[in-house]
């Protein structure tokens, strides 16, 4: 059974249409890459998946280990296991980094059944976590994102997608705004919690980022669905010949 | 006679005046006291005090006896007594060297009600039915070159059903010194109208907090008249969560180049409450600085009220002023009036203003929902980090738990009923 599996969906944005009937499957263990122009789709899929109001579907449905997702809201698909990493991570003025992250992972633990962490117990633990992300203690102090430079605000959603420990993550343009340096720091941060328990869903619009996570399939969004799936070698056509190759071919 | 029951409050002043010691500033005070604003009048416009006119409400007399145990709520607070409006030296304590309280003579209480009645608090009622029926007004003095390290905490208590209180405090921070003043409201009283008129000398600094948190039947109209010379700094917040009518009106005149003025507050506001914060910022000279920040949280069928001006004059080039204000309403009924006024008569300035009345953020609510966190919790993390942000932009470090956890009773009352 797959993990994540979205059945021609179709969703409209005030009124406009902007996913035309999408479908993809993702399975256990499986690194999925949706590249795609600027426009094509990316993030409404992503916010869609995640539940943000007004990204109710139109037909179609996606399913969660099995378990459909419509009847769901945001906090719910979260608990169940849907991560985001934001293209766009939000500032939260006045919310602690530390009590942030503590809320999120416990209400998380909660849903599975597990025990809250104390106090001590998670200070250490994202600690620990944090400092494979090079992320440091002074930042679990401050605000949430805010004052991040876009590297930290990155780095910070993949100590979030770390600490949670999703089944399935969906990455939108993580690599957007990284340099070189960044963009290691953050992937390898990515490619440490690939298992073969969960799966993960890499949005960019660069062939870059694939070279640091690399991917098992490679699909092509373009004007709200997918017109071509295939191998890491997919991404490197783009990278060569650009979107309007394969789009005038599709 | 046949009085008709409007101009009761106004009898009762002029009675009353008589059983006060006699000073000339009393009888001139009463006589301009001749009716409740109206709601024509411009800045009353959205505070209404029609419901006072139709109230028999007659001006205390202090009880010296009452026994009050005045509670420090800081940890080692100097405190300051005021029952039923009159000064309380068996209440309070004693003060560190180089500040001290005085109970002000004629003539330097004549000059206290020029200065209210020259500026443009001259017409607010409490300038002239508290300079009536003060029992004495009040002057804390810190002398020059003095830090003063405790915190003042300045409680006032006492009040009776349909009785007026009036207390008067007259602040002069002498030139390089400096204070932190905590003032706690809270009267039993049906009217409460508090007078302060503050004084920072040269390189004076003052950091300054309200908390309004009068019982919920009480009306508190304070009147706020602050004067800054050259390089003071007057840093204020006013937290307004108690009373049925709580409006807090300050009067600020940068007199003196360099100076530094924040005007800050939060009012958390549920059930029937009507709050008010209204500031005016007068620049008139070169080179100064204003920010405010005012947030309010609103529940049930409450009020806010934020009236903001800011005026620079013709002279005062070179001034920095900022102003933003931002309401979040839980429910339907509850309602926020934002008023902002800038009048800019000078050319070389930075002025900035925002207003903005609304629900929560709803980018920020799905962030957090997206990491898991329910609805209900997401919301609190939000409204109280909305407080903790403007009090930790605002108040001193030392006092900022203490003000967070202050704001957070009130709050959680209104979350508790709203989410
Ligand atoms: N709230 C919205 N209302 C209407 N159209 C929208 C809205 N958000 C995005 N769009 C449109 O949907 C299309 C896809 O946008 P998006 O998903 O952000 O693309 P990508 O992430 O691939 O750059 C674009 O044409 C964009 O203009
Ligand atoms: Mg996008």
């Amino acid at each position: 059974m797959s993990l994540l599996e979205i059945k021609n969906v179709k969703l409209k944005l005030d009124d406009k249409d902007i996913l035309k009937g999408l479908s993809l499957s993702v399975s256990k263990g499986e690194v999925h890459a949706i590249m795609g122009p600027n426009g094509s789709g990316k993030s409404t899929l992503s916010y869609m998946l995640a539940g943000r109001d007004g990204y109710e579907l139109e037909s179609g449905e996606v399913f969660l280990e099995g378990q459909s997702l419509s009847d769901m809201e945001a906090d719910e698909r979260a608990r169940s296991g849907l991560f985001l990493a934001f293209q766009y991570p939000v500032e939260l003025p006045g919310v602690g980094g530390m009590s942030f992250l503590r809320e999120a992972v416990n209400s998380r633990r909660k849903f599975l059944g597990e025990e809250e962490l104390d106090h001590l117990a998670f200070v250490k633990e994202a600690r620990k976590v944090a400092s494979k992300m090079f992320v440091k203690d002074e930042m679990l102090k401050r605000a949430v994102n805010v004052g991040f430079s876009g590297g930290e605000k990155k780095r910070f959603e993949i100590l979030q997608m770390a600490m949670l420990k999703p089944k399935v993550s969906i990455l939108d343009e993580t690599d957007s705004g990284l340099d070189v340096d960044a963009l290691k720091i953050v992937s390898d941060g990515v490619n440490a919690q690939r298992n073969d328990d969960n799966a993960i869903v890499v949005i960019t619009h660069y062939q870059r980022l694939l070279d640091y996570i690399v991917p098992d399939f490679v699909h092509i969004l373009s004007d709200g669905s997918i017109i071509k799936s295939g191998g890491p070698e997919l991404a490197l056509e783009v990278e060569k010949n650009g979107y309007a190759g394969l789009i005038n071919a599709a | 006679m046949l009085h008709n029951v409007r101009d009761n409050y106004i009898i009762s002043v002029k009675d009353h005046v008589s059983q006060f010691e006699e000073k000339s500033f009393r009888k001139l005070a009463s006589n301009d006291f001749k009716r409740w604003p109206s709601p024509r009048e411009e800045t009353w416009r959205f505070s209404r005090l029609g419901v006072l006119s139709r109230k028999e409400i007659t001006p205390i007399k202090p009880n010296f006896k009452k026994q009050i145990s005045s509670v420090s709520k800081f940890k080692g607070s100097k405190i300051i007594s005021f029952v039923d409006g009159a000064f309380r030296e068996d209440l309070s304590s004693k003060l560190p060297p180089g500040s001290s309280l005085n109970i002000l003579g004629e003539e330097d209480s004549l000059m206290c009600f020029h200065k209210f009645k020259n500026s443009n608090l001259k017409n607010h009622p409490s300038t002239n039915v508290s300079f009536s029926c003060t029992p004495s007004i009040v002057k804390l003095t810190i002398e020059k070159d003095v830090k003063i390290r405790d915190i003042f905490e300045i409680i006032y208590e006492g009040g009776d059903n349909n009785l007026s209180v009036h207390p008067a405090l007259y602040i002069e921070l002498k030139d390089n010194s400096s204070i932190t003043i905590i003032e706690r409201f809270n009267h039993l009283s049906s009217l409460t109208m508090p007078l302060q008129l503050v004084e920072l000398r040269k390189n004076a600094s003052m950091n300054s907090l309200k908390i309004f948190n009068d019982n919920q039947q009480s009306y508190n109209l304070s009147a706020n008249c602050t004067f800054l010379s050259e390089k003071s700094n007057y840093n204020s917040f006013s937290l307004i969560k108690g009373g049925l009518f709580t409006r807090s009106e300050t009067h600020a005149y940068l007199k003196g180049e360099n100076c530094n003025l924040n005007l800050n507050g939060v009012y958390l506001s549920s059930k029937n409450q009507h709050h008010d914060l209204t500031t005016a910022i007068y620049h008139d000279v070169p080179n100064c600085s204003s920010k405010q920040i005012v947030r309010g949280v609103l529940g049930g069928k409450a009020t806010g009220v934020f009236q903001g001006k800011v005026r620079v004059a013709p002279d005062a080039q070179k001034t920095d002023g900022q102003q933003m204000s931002r309401a979040i309403l839980l429910s339907e009924n509850a309602i926020a009036n934002a008023k902002p006024e800038l009048e800019i008569y000078a050319d070389d300035v930075i002025c900035a203003h925002g207003a903005t009345v609304g629900e929560i953020d709803d980018e920020q609510l799905f962030y957090l929902k997206s990491r898991g966190i329910s609805e209900k919790n997401a919301k609190q993390i939000l409204i109280t980090a909305f407080l903790r942000d403007i009090i930790n932009q605002s108040v001193e470090k030392s006092i900022q738990n203490f003000v967070f956890e202050e704001a957070e009773l009130a709050l959680s009352e209104i979350i508790s009923k709203e989410i």
